[in-house]
């Protein structure tokens, strides 16, 4: 509907409209009220059934054959745009910096590959423990998945250096589930981490959850508590942190914020702020 | 669609503005035989505001009640009614409309459609949800109780068989609460056919379902969620009914029913419930954040899952609110992973929050505030749901006001704080004017300090053994002067609240000029004037990128580069 | 007059933008709602089975309803084949389908009526009788009920069909029926296992 005698550019349309209608209140109404005549008066709800025929008449000769619409006129003027936003300086930081977008995402494989590492890295140390200690590669094993094995409370130190499969079976599970989901969490969290992730990854989180546990496995599992030598455990946790957290920082590394200087992740928006990105673009 | 022709075009709607208005009685004519989805989404929230007044009146009068030990403020009878109708008018006369508003006000314009797909039924779904209400309310004088006076439904808002069985509950009040459920659940299955339908039907060119806005893929869950669980609600209120009124025996132990399977039907609503009040918040803090932190949204594909997963899961995890009913370990172990598993997308969100506002410029604006208090709480919320989850720990907390403040927190420190930011952000498109902003930061910070006053303190009593739905206490059990922190908290809450509806007012006459865009965002319903126009926007929108209005603000630089 | 923008045509964007239509969406989530309650009264029904603490029992009165079920069952194949010929405009051979789907939901639905009076007076089986009869009469009055409102609604199309007001340019209507048409058809078969072939 292009009218030649407007402004160039502008053009009239025709928007079509619903046309408002009563014909839903009526019938919710009369549904409101037929149910409303259980709980008052019967004649409630004969009014509500006529009122919900009536609704439903209505409101079938308001859509068919044809909708009922209300036509809106509108006029509207199509434009180009350059740019409608006043120019500032921007932080220039360097030419993809608007393309960083947070696509980088932590990889899988990196975490299963450290959580595999640091789990069969850690195998060692437990079962040395139980050599040096008890003479038993077994004693270990059956540590760890005594617990799962139904009927088996109590152990004497003796039981647990001797093989038992369904030990074996519970520690294997818990083991490799356990070495996999840290694994996968060091994937995760490790290459965002600004420095030293092996320093954290490695050393610092073992002796975190290794804290924790020797604080709380005391109320929780007494017996698993006083059967446990810490320090043979903080070095296989250790040993684990050390491995995993290496194969995961050998694998991936992702580009964050905190590899911006610091003054641009204070958000300072200042022209020279990046000296050599400015020489670039020529004086100002 | 990296090689979309630049520059961008766009178009001004040159239409003048309508300003004919009739005589006050035309007016409302206007407003009740109306089609469009605004003025609807504005009665929904309108009739939401109401209730969240009335339901708070009924929150403040239990407080007062349990402020000190041995307090005859309210009779026992009066007492399970009011907490009856608190939890019933939150969730289903507060909750529901409220979300279904801000979706139905929202949604259209966000996907750059002129109307909802059905509107007709839009209006119908409103009518239903809102006499439903009114039906409900109306048991105050027509309930006819024991003493044949009117009364209200008191039979709690999970109303427990054979608690509502004829035998037990005389009179019509636990009528009152399954019919008006039923009414307004039709009303709410309504809207949620229509927002899908919307949703995947009315969208604009351009509008791929991945270039949605976070919000309307929330709605888009959320209204699927809805269709899954209040048809069960309307299902076990229609075997109520005929329990009731036609001597069925569905929840009738007498004659081999059986009241635990109201239980769980009960709760296979009860609890998606939760999340179908929360992703809504969720939407909303979804809008919120990036706008304010002044950076695209972290991790759309990942949010988008999350939404859907929690979707999914929470489907499975009703019975976490029947663990000391006495189901068999094998389901008690079932329910206590699947509850754990939601964490799982729930954290995955709370952590792209974070991300979003990360490197971000953050305007600390009050819609902004809102939303960083939500985030805190909600983990804290989330972190005391964990506790609750794991059955050994539920069976010594169940029942207990650890309970009441964990969902307190959840459907509080999420909803009634993402809520009022949502309004604190799209008033100015609602009405055309800014909400004050001095009145707002007092709304906030009030509403801080009385929420945490209130729902921190609570878990104490709780830990400590005092039993929910209890009418009163004695003296000397530990709980006096955390009841009376809890109360004092509820007034400092109930203060910021009407400073909020104060503000409504006020700003509606008094408030800045917003104009279209008044907080530099990216979606489009910021590209139409302020209040939009009957037909939304005057020529049909296409869009090439989750930010069409980047793109418009941005030619040089356009999102759809990166997409 | 408003100054607000709108972002407008890139032409990239032209290309075939196709949505889904918006009845068939509708009437989707719908029957996704309706499935939902009826599976809430699948699930009571199967759960009481054989807990009725007296009779009668479903062995002692329930009644195959086989030629019920074949009659429901073949109206989805009646509707479609009207549907086929709405599409092709062929009005006379649609207005005979269409009431011969009319014509076996009656059927059903007299059927029905029949075993209700049977279980009522001669076997003294009502909705309060036992669990049986509470789950039995609403489960099959859910469905019956469908049935109803769906009878209704193919009445009304069926009249203006022989009055000659409905065209073919009304197929999309039309078949967003035959879709709740399909529903109710196939809820039959779930509540025909549950009700007479597990629970008796």
């Amino acid at each position: 509907m292009d009218d030649p005698h407007e402004n160039p550019g502008v053009s009239k349309e025709i928007v079509e409209l619903p046309a408002p209608t009563a014909w839903p209140l009526v019938l919710a109404l009369g549904l409101t009220f037929t149910l409303a005549g259980l709980v008052t008066n019967p004649g409630m709800s004969i009014l509500g059934g006529v009122l919900v025929l009536a609704g439903c008449v209505g409101w079938f000769r308001e859509v068919l054959p044809h909708q009922h619409h209300l036509a809106v006129p509108v006029k509207v003027q199509k434009l180009e745009f350059t740019t409608i936003r006043t120019k500032i300086a921007r932080i220039q930081v360097d030419e993809s910096h608007r393309a960083r977008l947070p696509v980088h995402t932590p990889s899988v494989t990196a975490g299963v590959k450290g959580g595999i590492a640091g789990g069969a890295a850690m195998i060692v140390p437990a079962l040395l423990y139980g050599l040096i200690r008890y003479h038993s590669i077994w004693y270990a094993v059956n540590l760890l998945g005594g617990a799962g094995v139904a009927g088996w409370s109590n152990p004497t130190a003796a039981e647990l250096t001797h093989f038992r499969l369904s030990a074996l079976i519970f520690a294997t599970i818990i083991h490799v589930a356990g070495s996999l989901l840290v694994g996968l969490l060091y994937g995760a969290m490790l290459p965002m981490l600004p420095r030293h992730p092996i320093l954290l990854g490695g050393i610092i989180a073992p002796l975190l959850w290794t804290g924790v546990l020797h604080a709380t496995l005391g109320l929780i599992n007494p017996f698993l508590d006083e059967r446990i030598d810490w320090w043979w455990f903080v070095a296989s946790q250790v040993t684990f942190g050390l491995v995993a957290g290496w194969v995961v920082a050998q694998q991936t590394h992702i580009y964050t914020e905190q590899f911006l200087p610091f003054a641009a992740r204070m958000g300072l928006e200042t022209p020279g702020l990046m000296e050599e990105h400015d020489r670039e673009d020529g004086p100002k | 669609m990296a090689d979309s022709t630049l520059p961008i075009g766009g178009a001004i709607d040159l239409t003048p503005q309508s300003e004919v208005y009739g005589t006050w009685l035309e007016q409302v004519h206007d407003w009740v035989v109306t089609a469009d989805h605004k003025k609807i989404g504005l009665m929904y929230m309108a009739y939401a505001l109401i209730f969240l007044l009335v339901g708070g009146v009924e929150a403040i009068l239990l407080r007062i009640q349990l402020a000190v030990p041995h307090n005859n403020f309210l009779s026992p009878e009066v007492f399970n009614r009011i907490f009856t109708m608190h939890g019933t008018t939150m969730v289903f006369l507060m909750g529901m409309p409220l979300i279904i508003g801000f979706g139905n006000y929202l949604v259209p314009l966000m996907i750059g459609a002129r109307d909802m797909a059905f509107p007709r039924l839009n209006a119908f779904s409103f009518w239903m949800t809102s006499l439903g209400g009114l039906f409900l309310y109306y048991s105050f004088i027509g309930g006819v109780g024991l003493q044949g006076a009117g009364s209200a439904p008191d039979v709690t808002w999970w109303a427990y068989a054979p608690l509502t069985e004829r035998a037990f509950s005389r009179g019509h009040s636990t009528d009152y609460w399954a019919l008006a459920l039923i009414i307004s659940g039709f009303g709410t299955i309504g809207a949620a056919v229509n927002i899908i339908a919307t949703t995947l039907c009315m969208r604009c060119k351009g509008m791929t379902l991945f270039r949605m806005p976070l919000l309307v893929w929330l709605n888009l869950v959320v209204a699927g969620m809805i269709l899954i669980t209040i048809s069960p609600l309307t299902a076990a209120q229609i075997m109520l009914v005929i329990d009731r009124y036609l001597g069925g025996h569905f929840f009738d132990s007498q004659a081999g029913g059986s009241p635990v399977v109201w239980n769980h039907f009960f709760w296979i609503f009860g609890h998606p419930e939760v999340y179908v009040l929360v992703l809504p918040a969720f939407a909303i803090a979804n809008e919120i954040i990036p706008v304010f932190s002044r950076k695209a949204i972290f991790g759309y594909p990942a949010m988008v899952a999350a939404s859907v997963g929690i979707g999914l899961i929470s489907l499975s995890v009703w019975a976490h609110h029947m663990f000391t009913v006495g189901m068999n370990s094998a389901s008690n172990a079932f329910f206590v992973l699947s509850t754990g598993m939601v964490g799982v997308p729930t954290g995955i969100k709370i952590f792209n929050w974070l991300a979003t506002m990360w490197g971000g410029k953050i305007r600390f604006a009050t819609p902004m505030l809102f939303c960083n208090a939500f985030l805190i709480q909600f983990l804290f919320a989330g972190l005391t749901g964990i506790m609750l989850s794991v059955a050994p720990w539920n069976w010594q907390l169940h029942n207990s006001y650890f309970v009441v403040a964990h969902f307190h927190y959840v459907l509080v420190g999420a909803i009634v704080f993402c809520f009022p930011g949502g309004f604190y952000y799209w008033y100015p498109k609602m009405t055309g004017r800014m909400l004050d902003e001095r009145l707002g930061k007092w709304h906030f910070w009030l509403f801080v300090v009385g929420f945490h006053m209130t729902f921190d303190f609570m878990h104490v009593p709780g830990l400590l053994g005092m039993p929910r739905s209890i009418y009163t206490y004695e003296p000397g059990r530990g709980w006096d002067g955390w009841n009376m922190i809890v109360s004092i908290g509820g007034a400092v809450q109930a203060v910021a609240t009407l400073i909020f509806v104060y503000n409504l007012v006020h700003s509606y006459f008094k408030g800045a000029e917003a104009g279209p865009d008044p907080w530099d965002a990216w979606t489009l319903e910021w590209t139409t004037t302020s209040p939009p126009p009957a037909y939304n926007f005057a020529s049909e929108p296409v869009v090439s990128s989750r930010r069409p209005l980047w793109d418009l603000k941005h030619p040089e630089d356009p999102d759809s580069r990166y997409e | 007059m408003s100054t607000s923008t709108i972002p407008l045509a890139h032409g990239a964007a032209d290309h075939d933008w196709v949505l889904p239509d918006r009845g068939t969406v509708a009437m989707l989530s719908l029957i996704v709602a309706e499935t939902a309650i009826f599976g809430i009264f699948v699930v009571a029904y199967v759960y009481y089975i054989g807990k009725s603490i007296s009779g009668p029992l479903p062995r002692q009165v329930l009644e195959l309803p086989i030629f019920n079920t074949v009659c429901l069952l073949s109206s989805s194949l009646t509707i479609w084949m009207a549907e086929r010929a709405l599409k092709k405009g062929a009005m006379g051979s649609f207005s005979l389908w269409w009431a011969l789907t009319v014509i076996l939901g009656g059927i059903f639905l007299g059927g029905t009526a029949r075993e209700w009076k049977k279980l009522i007076y001669h076997d003294g089986l009502t909705i309060s009788t036992n669990l049986f009869g509470t789950t039995f009469y609403s489960l099959v009055g859910l469905h019956a009920s469908h049935v109803i409102v769906g009878l209704t609604m193919l009445s009304i199309v069926l009249i203006f069909a022989l009055t000659g007001k409905l065209k073919s340019e009304h197929s999309r209507q039309v078949e967003v029926l035959s879709l709740y048409w399909h529903f109710v058809d196939a809820v039959w078969v779930a509540v025909f296992t549950v009700v007479y072939i597990i629970g008796r």
